[in-house]
């Protein structure tokens, strides 16, 4: 047919096919009249820092650091793709099978299956209709929305907030207590120092740099883990670390980091290396003590005047009570560090003004409590605590701590919590006998066996029977251990949501996904520096929510107009994004009147930052060393408490009344699996990412990555044994799971230790690395998250907090089916 | 979708063009949202079965013109028309490697900018397209907030196109900005479907892209 006459034959045939619409529209006049209006430069910033970002033609096209900010990190690089990706949640969805079957659906098809797309109002609809589903049938104790995370930052638009104070409204919930990061450390300190200290603010780095003449890196990488911050992170610490290098260099500190591995941080500051073998810090540092104790080497003043119970815990050291002398002899054959090395050692500690510096890896581990006591233990011997440049911290690798405080307020934020007087439409507190708030690490324990009592902290803690979990921006398919028994508790769950920016894994296992917009699409104010309190900082809005997605604030307040008449209002006290933001502003100057200068909101938003300037130099425990009855420490005896009552009324046999070597489960270089699985598994910190956040930066990642996918650093022997060269693909597996990674070979990892950052994403396919099969137990991931290897299991009956480090692997050259990356693309359909 | 800006044409158009410009928008429609009940009765109607009739007339259109027909007889119930939907969320709504986003950015090689890497989505291509429809007065509908390279907009836009422009200007459109990555877009479609629909739509687009640039080619020598 001529194809004049066979369109010709279309013609009247084709006229109301659709008498639909189109998706284009005359073009505005606001549009028309020329270049975007709001194209240029704003003011904003995240977790990695302050940032000046341009808009052009509506879209971000570049961002650069603050002006203040003197040592960026090039995670800067990786913004733009945190908005632009393929991740990206473009619209409301929900899985399919529970759209037609609700709380009855199959859930053994989560995590790989069809999601639909649906309005906003259906999708708040699902999820209120879920929670009163819950609230009447199980009450409270069904459903969990306490698990809590990172978040992106902003006073007014943290997402943990948002969500919980609006599922609140709906009814009450289970809660966590501690965190993934430091549950061990936060748990024992308070006993011991009568703070979390993990959190506390240290001495001022420029002490530190005046008095030290020796610093102790112990498992720390200040380098790598100070380039993001709880809130915009102004990264001065850095100026400090330039200091110490030249001084390093100089001859004036030494620094000695004691580390399986060398660090980001060893390198850059050319300092010294003390190899342990992993998990065995205990021996190493009893047997410092022994020495001390051998050589007299310890401050018997400071012991007497500041601390209790020395006289329970020397019998132990001396092997009195369970027949083992803690000797140098004795630790060298567990850590691997020789006894020469060990008794040169206590002298070098004690010789000079020594500042001990902790990282939090040590206390991610079984019996992640002792390594904390124990170093307390060594720095009260030592006894230096509360001198400048000497003592312990926990903190100076975290959220610029370290930088003195400004002393300035900062600003409120949005509320978490209820207001007073406000009503629930599920009221009940009723949580069948079942605890209301359960250690962060053990939820998946408590999906699994409901009704079992632990032992927690001193308390008894009974599982709930949980049957729904909302999340908020936050990916426990990140931060928990052992995939394959999560997937186990997931069966168990009737419903869950994801609030979230991307398809995280969380997301792709979950029945109804929210999608939040980033930092960058709405407008909000940040402390500049967590613990420096800089000053505060515009977060300008640089784009309008992408797709279909809406701020936190929003969401929230759409769900709570469906909890009644007048909620909404309730939930946002009346007031809208803008006038939050300048309550929040003006409150802060309110605060600060008379101490520090602060503009108008106006003067303030059109600037982008506010300056509270700098603060003084101080010294941690300083006043408890200069009094300490009238400055006594929080613990039970205001002293420092190297045995415990309290912990050792508890009986557990996990944690006794003073540090204690316990062997772990697993361990290598000889330890009980090692025999098996021969590599330990370090899970650190990533270089490149804050936890799981901007995995999903493809071009950034991209930097990174080996063949697409994750790196897995590699001891040249140890890989030269498998055949396996960098670039190669790894499958690194144990009893519990199995993952796929990109081999990068370094001598900067001694013989049995790999390293496979966490917060790599989880993207499983099938065990045989076909397309299908990613939901089962055992799948393979596509990607490199080691969290799918990691043992879940509690620390000890104390803190019950997370041992990721405590996971012994073994690896070979990949030789199967290579999958592609399935952890970036959202829900993967398989084929029915 | 309540503007129609396609409907702000001229007084008198050539049937012909008229015809070309309205399966350019059922064909923008069909990618842009999933199909619901109305769409679905009006893609059933008696008027709807001669329109499919006389596409599918023409030979390189027929198997896929049959499909599609035969995949719409079955859309009879809720369950059916939701399982299309997965497809279509699966196909188009999320992701980009197991997916078959319709961004032709995602499947144009993208050169090097002055910024250093273009981001996947809203890059390069989203721009231009923005540009495009801005010299005719045109954007994106609010209600569609989708960047403007998306399938759906650059075949709206030519539907505007075969009304508002002379043929030279619709074939040098068509070349620049459809059929330098569509072939590769539909391989991606029929890799990922797990259903039969959406492919068949997807190689009928090419299928009438491509003879509608010969034809115009044809006309124009």
């Amino acid at each position: 047919m001529n194809r004049r006459d066979f369109l010709k034959g279309l013609v009247g045939t084709s006229y109301v096919v659709l008498s639909g619409s189109s998706v284009l529209a005359p073009l505005n006049a606001l549009a028309a009249s020329g270049a975007d209006a709001s194209d240029g430069w704003l003011t904003t910033g995240s977790h990695m820092g302050a940032f000046k970002m341009k808009r052009k033609n509506g879209v971000i096209s570049e961002v650069i650091p603050f002006d203040t900010d003197m040592y960026p990190t090039d995670m800067i690089n990786g913004i733009k793709g945190l908005v632009y990706n393929e991740s990206r949640i473009r619209y409301p969805m929900v899985r399919l099978d529970f759209l037609l079957k609700g709380h009855q659906s199959d859930t053994k098809q989560r995590g790989d299956f069809r999601f639909v797309r649906v309005t906003w109002d259906k999708a708040l609809g699902l999820f209120k209709d879920s929670l009163d589903l819950i609230q009447t049938k199980y009450g409270p104790s069904g459903l969990h929305a306490g698990q809590t995370g990172w978040r992106a930052t902003g006073q007014l638009h943290s997402c943990t907030s948002h969500m919980q104070r609006a599922v609140a409204m709906h009814g009450n919930f289970v809660k966590k207590v501690g965190d993934y990061s430091t549950g061990a450390g936060q748990t024992i300190l308070p006993y011991v120092l009568g703070s979390t200290e993990v959190y506390a603010q240290g001495t001022s780095w420029s002490l530190i740099l005046e008095h030290s003449k020796t610093i102790i890196l112990w498992s720390n990488d200040p380098y790598k883990n100070l380039q993001v911050g709880w809130n915009a992170e102004t990264h001065e610490s850095y100026a400090y670390l330039a200091q110490l290098k030249e001084k390093v260099a100089k001859g004036e500190i030494r620094v000695i980091s004691i580390d399986p591995v060398v660090s980001k941080t060893q390198q850059y500051l050319g300092c010294e290396h003390l190899y342990i073998n992993p998990q065995t810090d205990v021996p190493f540092m009893l047997a410092i003590a022994h020495e001390m104790v051998e050589k007299n080497l310890l401050d018997n003043e400071f012991i007497e005047g500041y601390s209790l119970g020395f006289d329970k815990f020397l019998p132990y050291l001396q092997g009195q009570t369970d027949g083992v002398e803690k000797t140098p002899e004795w630790a060298s054959k567990i850590c691997g560090v020789s006894p020469e090395v060990i008794r040169d050692f206590a002298k070098v500690l004690t010789k000079d003004r020594t500042q001990i510096l902790m990282g939090w890896c040590v206390q991610r581990q079984q019996h992640g409590e002792q390594p904390y006591w124990m170093s307390a233990v060594l720095a009260t011997m030592i006894g230096q605590i509360g001198l400048p440049g000497g003592g312990i911290s926990y903190g100076h690798h975290y959220s610029g701590i370290g930088v003195p405080s400004s002393g300035a307020a900062a600003p409120g934020a949005f509320p978490r919590n209820l207001d007073d007087g406000q009503k629930q439409l599920f009221d009940s507190t009723d949580f069948n006998g079942a605890s209301s708030v359960i250690p962060v690490a053990r939820w998946i324990d408590s999906i699994l066996e409901p009704g079992k009592t632990i032992d927690a902290n001193g308390s008894k803690i009974t599982y709930p029977d949980i049957k729904m979990m909302v999340f908020s921006g936050n990916n426990p398919w990140n931060h928990h251990q052992d995939r394959n028994r999560m997937k186990e508790a997931f069966f168990k769950l009737e419903c869950i949501v994801s609030i979230d920016m991307n398809w995280t894994a969380a997301c792709r296992f979950s029945d109804i996904v929210l999608p939040a917009c980033t930092t960058f699409e709405r407008n909000d104010i940040d402390i500049y520096g967590s613990y420096a309190n800089r000053g505060l900082l515009a977060m300008q809005k640089m784009v309008e929510p992408l797709f279909e997605s809406l701020s936190d604030f929003e969401i929230f307040t759409r769900f709570a107009a469906l909890l009644g008449e007048g909620k909404a209002q309730e939930y946002t006290r009346g007031m809208n994004e803008h006038q939050w933001l300048e309550m929040l502003y003006n409150d802060c100057k309110a605060s600060n009147e008379g101490k520090f200068e602060m503009p108008s909101f106006e003067e303030f938003w059109k600037a982008g930052y506010v300056y509270f300037g700098e603060g003084k130099p101080w010294v941690r425990h300083q006043a408890f060393r200069d009094d300490p009855e009238i400055n006594p420490l929080g613990t039970p005896s205001g002293l420092i408490e190297i045995f415990s009552r309290k912990i050792a009324h508890y009986e557990y046999d996990d944690c006794p009344g003073h540090p204690t070597w316990m062997e772990k489960v697993e361990r290598s270089h000889g330890g009980p699996g090692s025999k098996k699985h021969p590599i330990w598994l370090q899970s650190c910190h990533p270089d490149k990412r804050l936890h799981s956040q901007m995995c999903e930066s493809t071009e950034f990642r991209e930097t990174y990555t080996v063949k697409g996918r994750e790196p897995v650093y590699l001891n040249p022997e140890d890989a030269k044994k498998r055949g396996i060269k960098s670039g190669d693909i790894v499958r690194v597996f144990n009893d519990r799971g199995q993952l796929l990674a990109g081999a990068v070979v370094s001598d900067k990892f001694p013989q049995g230790i790999i390293r496979i950052q966490e917060g790599a994403w989880y993207g499983p396919v099938g065990k045989d690395g076909s397309k299908e099969g990613g939901a089962e137990i055992g799948a393979l991931d596509s990607y490199g998250d080691p969290n799918t290897l990691t043992l879940d299991i509690g620390t000890s009956k104390l803190a019950q907090a997370c041992s990721a480090y405590t996971c012994l692997v073994d690896y070979e050259k990949y030789q199967g089916k290579v999958p592609a990356v399935s952890s970036f693309s959202g829900p993967i359909e398989i084929a029915l | 979708m309540s503007t129609d800006a396609v409907n702000t044409e001229p007084v008198e158009v050539n049937p012909v063009n008229q015809v070309r410009s309205t399966i350019y928008q059922l064909l923008s429609s069909l990618f842009a949202k999933e199909i619901d009940h109305k769409t679905l009765h009006d893609l059933t109607s008696e008027q709807a079965q001669n329109f499919w009739a006389q596409l599918g007339s023409e030979s390189a259109f027929k198997a896929d013109v049959n499909i599609l027909v035969a995949e719409l007889a079955t859309l009879n119930t809720d369950k059916a028309l939701l399982e299309l939907a997965a497809d279509y969320c699966g196909l188009f709504l999320v992701g980009t490697k197991f997916s078959a986003s319709p961004y032709a950015g995602l499947y144009l090689d993208n050169k090097p900018t002055e910024n250093g890497d273009e981001p996947l989505l809203f890059g390069e291509q989203h721009q231009q397209m923005t540009q495009f429809l801005k010299q005719s007065q045109l954007q994106v509908q609010s209600e569609f907030p989708e960047p403007a390279d998306h399938l759906a907009v650059i075949l709206a836009y030519v539907a505007h196109l075969c009304i508002h422009s002379d043929e030279a200007v619709q074939l040098s459109f068509i070349e620049a900005n459809l059929t330098n990555w569509l072939s590769r877009f539909v391989d991606k479609v029929t890799e990922v479907d797990n259903g039969n629909f959406y492919q068949a739509l997807a190689r009928l687009t090419l299928s009438w892209v491509k003879s509608d640039a010969e034809w115009l080619a044809s006309e124009l020598n």
